[in-house]
């Protein structure tokens, strides 16, 4: 059995896997992107907080 | 506008403009992306000739499109920054640069799993995709030159020249289905003529264009939220940095 066969109870058939495959590593790519953005923010608060707090 | 574009180029009006405007690029982002989305995968029918399989176009597309744009904002910043020394610039080309990788990364990505059931091969070394694979490694040659020097300017003098260097890739990716035969199908949608008479019915090519719109402004909100933290860095021995950290503390 083939992937694309195994994937194939969901929407688009024959083509599910490739379709939602394509989704879901889209999805990731810009959770990451967002989550990636929001930690540096956070890191860069904490450094600067610490810096100022110091002196 | 000269002297609209000094005063947004100002650190501190650039960290206060941005910090009001990125909802404006976020929540329409959300909101023309789930409409693309239903619409291209629910509402647009089947293709008569690749079946559903071309609904990795709304991803894969845009992708592509962002990948060149990216890369030319990043270049034509890198340019100002060395030409006119406006430090924002040289901050909007280095936080451009991981976006942009991210995009070719997924338009390299979608394009092989699209190439799979339409060519039966995940890759092949044609121009249109050897050439999407050069800009993911001048995207990787620029962030790395950017990080090996301790030097901000020295940094951003080196890795800008980088990026004008490449830009030469972008019109070989634009052209490259038509300059080489290649397996890569040609440009759909790429001027205002072929949007009026597009090859595409109407009904597949709306989403594409709601999805071209909403990476843009994703990028737009990403971009901005980066830039504004890397002006924090960079302005952190200023008393207008100090104030806005220790008021949110």
């Amino acid at each position: 059995m083939t992937l694309a066969e195994y994937f194939s109870f969901l929407p688009y058939g024959k083509y599910a896997f490739y379709i939602w495959f394509s989704y879901l590593t889209a999805f990731i790519v810009i959770a990451n992107l967002f989550i990636r953005t929001r930690v540096i923010h956070k890191k860069i608060l904490k450094q600067l907080r610490i810096k100022y707090s110091r002196n | 506008m000269w002297k609209w574009i000094q005063a947004f180029a100002s650190p501190k009006n650039f960290y206060q403009i941005s910090s009001k405007i990125i909802p404006w690029f976020l929540y329409p982002f959300i909101i023309i992306t789930l409409v693309g989305l239903y619409w291209g995968l629910v509402i647009a029918p089947a293709d008569y000739q690749q079946g559903e399989s071309y609904r990795i176009m709304y991803i894969h597309v845009p992708a592509a499109w962002m990948s060149m744009f990216v890369y030319v904002v990043l270049a034509v910043s890198g340019a100002i920054g060395l030409i006119w020394q406006i430090k924002l610039a040289n901050v909007v080309a280095k936080v451009s640069a991981p976006i942009g990788a991210s995009f070719t990364f997924l338009a390299l990505v979608t394009g092989a799993v699209w190439g799979k059931p339409m060519w039966g091969t995940w890759w092949v070394w044609d121009a249109r995709l050897t050439s999407e694979l050069i800009l993911l490694f001048l995207y990787l040659a620029y962030m790395s030159l950017n990080n090996a020097f301790d030097n901000p300017k020295t940094a951003a003098k080196a890795s800008s020249i980088l990026a004008i260097v490449g830009l030469i890739n972008i019109p070989i990716i634009h052209y490259s289905v038509t300059w080489w035969n290649t397996l890569h199908q040609g440009a759909s949608v790429s001027s205002i003529e072929k949007i009026s008479q597009p090859a595409i019915h109407s009904d597949m090519l709306m989403p594409l264009l709601l999805m071209g719109i909403a990476f843009k402004l994703l990028y737009g909100a990403l971009m901005l939220m980066r830039a504004r933290d890397e002006v924090l860095i960079q302005e952190q021995n200023t008393g207008w940095v100090k104030k806005i950290i220790m008021e949110k503390g």
